[in-house]
């Protein structure tokens, strides 16, 4: 069985929808290649089916429109067949999964970590209730990544 | 239909005008519209290509230090950043007058190298594979590159793998797969790392053996889209492709190589600050998309296309052994000029092959370590032009500069712009083969978008526009007669 993969997604450009792409960067810092493998990226792509079919549980981290800003979910994400205009422009979760499971045999169990957004517009900052979430979602995923005494 | 379901365009039959509107063409890079009007009888009597989308990159970067030019360019497009930040740098280069480090010219070629690879097998597997694997009239919910991961999924996960492989190339040596900032005026801005080199040459077995199974199976399959080979743009042209000293292939540096559809060498060589000699450009109504024509034949009959089947017509080899096989059986096949415009996928194949055996040669020379990599001076010309085959063709990037470098004016001719006036007249026969006005079937309005397809188009990068734009406004009245229109000067 393969490592945790993290996976954190967004544009940091856009303001909040670079929490995914923070948030990795700074788990990625404290871990320092143990414990986990994590990859940073602007959108989900078809060629991350592959790490997805090796990793023993995959973290999905991104931004989300749901709830009040700065809320954070924590949900379980399920294999689904994507739609048929996917794995050109727009992968989800859920169909990077199916297609890691038809593509290289199988598919780890995954989970979406997101926030709440209050805003998407230009800019390189997060907003102060979404930058606020950034270290409480960091300490509960490196807890759940790996166990405190590989990470001291 | 529904648009999100990815490969159902929203179709418009206009009566009585008798016009058919594919709005959008599918699995391209960009935006485009073809319209298609039909006569009394239902049969095609004209057809055209609509590039609707507007950017203003030469206009917006007047002022901007030369220097910028590169990284501001490389934003014109997502997919082929890589491309603009040669030409972007190769005319800086110029303008400081500097020929840059052998071992920074190495490393530009093995990055150009891995984008060529990328985007080939971008363009092979996942945008024109549903047509060919699963058939040009197969059910449009599945035509798709799900329906080929379903099917086919050994290819599906090969063209994955060769395009993950190229990105690497890409993220190995610039540390950024899009948007890198690696490639400068003067070189390149890092030297490579043995560790990376290592890296990236083991990798290139497993490359290789995808794309020369690809390349087998392709072949096997061409029995089975005959009569699209007959009727997919394969009408006479020029074709234009850079070349080396010795005629061989060349995809960063060269001088142009213009063919006749004969195969006679018409002009030989041309350097890149000599295109404007042979290379005009010309507005067409309702697109934004300028249409570049060889000059000495004049518009609208000095057509000419880029890109790999052109290359492959005008070069001599490619100058790596597998590459070199295929390139002669490709020609033994096919002829000695391969007019026909569904061959681009083929031609696409062997670049990919030639790109990461020349990305090997470079990767096993010694100097590719070396740590010379910038040449450094400031402004010594006020005009420079930089000049690379991208994947989809000649890409040109020409700028003037004032005393201090700043940009006062700036010319981009982009691949896909080229290849304007051929994919209109490849959309023209192949409309007029297969689109029935009077029975109208999804299959023939997608071989229209296919021929699109087949050269690889990224209307992102290449719509720019030449002189003032066009303002036409029509007023229909509701039986669809046309009441009144306005015309721009």
């Amino acid at each position: 069985m393969g490592e945790v993969l993290i996976i954190g997604y967004g544009n940091p450009l856009r303001s909040d929808d670079g929490f995914g792409w923070h948030t990795s960067r700074k788990i990625a810092r404290e871990l320092a290649g143990r414990g986990a493998r994590v990859i940073t990226c602007h959108q989900l792509t078809p060629e991350l089916a592959e790490p997805l079919s090796q990793s023993s549980h995959a973290l999905f981290i991104d931004a989300d429109v749901e709830g009040e800003p700065g809320e954070i979910h924590w949900r379980e994400v399920l294999p689904q067949a994507p739609a048929s205009s996917a794995l050109t422009h727009t992968c989800s979760p859920a169909g990077l999964l199916s297609s890691a499971k038809l593509l290289y045999g199988r598919c780890p169990q995954a989970t979406a970590v997101t926030v709440t957004a209050q805003s998407f517009e230009f800019g390189d900052s997060l907003s102060p209730v979404v930058s606020a979430a950034l270290p409480k979602v960091v300490e509960r995923v490196l807890q759940f990544a790996c166990p405190d005494e590989l990470r001291k | 239909m529904d648009e999100e379901s990815g490969d159902h365009p929203i179709v418009e039959v206009w009566k009585p005008m008798r016009k058919i509107t594919i709005d959008a063409v599918t699995r391209i890079e960009g935006h485009a519209k073809v319209s298609i009007q039909l006569d009394d009888n239902g049969k095609v009597s004209d057809t055209q290509l609509h590039v609707t989308q507007i950017r203003g990159f030469e206009k917006f970067t007047e002022g901007r230090p030369y220097y910028e030019m590169p990284s501001i360019t490389a934003r014109i497009c997502g997919i082929c950043p890589i491309s603009h930040l040669l030409a972007g740098s190769k005319a800086c280069d110029a303008i400081m007058s500097v020929r840059i480090p052998e071992t920074a010219m190495q490393l530009r070629e093995i990055l150009h190298c891995g984008q060529v690879v990328q985007s080939h097998a971008l363009s092979f597997f996942h945008l024109s594979a549903p047509d060919l694997l699963l058939g040009m009239d197969s059910d449009p919910a599945s035509r798709n590159v799900l329906g080929v991961l379903e099917k086919f999924p050994d290819i599906a996960r090969d063209g994955i793998a060769l395009r993950k492989f190229g990105q690497q190339v890409i993220e190995g040596l610039a540390k950024e797969r899009i948007h890198p900032s690696w490639v400068v005026p003067g070189g390149v801005n890092t030297p490579l790392e043995p560790a990376v080199r290592d890296k990236i040459l083991s990798g290139l077995p497993d490359a290789k053996a995808t794309v020369r199974r690809t390349l087998k199976f392709f072949k096997g399959v061409l029995d089975q889209f005959k009569e699209e080979i007959e009727h997919f743009g394969n009408a006479p042209s020029m074709y234009a492709g850079l070349v080396d000293s010795g005629g061989k292939l060349q995809l960063y540096d060269g001088g142009i190589r213009f063919k006749d559809a004969d195969g006679k060498i018409v002009v030989d060589h041309v350097a890149a600050r000599d295109y404007s000699n042979f290379i005009g450009e010309a507005a067409l109504a309702n697109s934004y998309l300028k249409a570049p024509y060889f000059k000495p034949v004049g518009f609208p009959d000095g057509v000419y296309r880029v890109g790999p089947l052109a290359r492959l017509n005008v070069a001599k080899n490619c100058g790596t052994p597998m590459a070199d096989a295929e390139f002669a059986e490709f020609h033994q096949r096919l002829g000695k000029i391969v007019p026909g415009s569904f061959h681009f996928h083929y031609a696409r194949l062997i670049e990919a092959l030639y790109g990461l055996e020349r990305m090997e040669a470079l990767l096993n020379d010694p100097a590719v370590l070396g740590k010379q990599i910038r040449a450094n001076a400031g402004v010594n010309c006020q005009e420079g032009v930089g000049m690379i085959e991208a994947p989809r063709g000649i890409l040109i990037h020409h700028y003037k500069v004032n005393e201090e470098g700043a940009i006062t004016w700036a010319n981009l001719i982009v691949a896909t712009g080229h290849n304007n006036l051929a994919i209109n007249r490849s959309i023209h026969q192949v409309a007029q083969h297969y689109v029935d006005g009077n029975h109208l079937q999804e299959g023939m309005l997608n071989r229209v978008s296919a021929v699109v397809r087949a050269y690889d188009p990224c209307f992102s990068c290449s719509t720019h526009a030449s002189g003032q734009l066009d303002m036409h406004i029509q007023l229909f009245g509701p039986q669809g007669s046309l009441l009144d229109e306005l015309k721009s000067a």
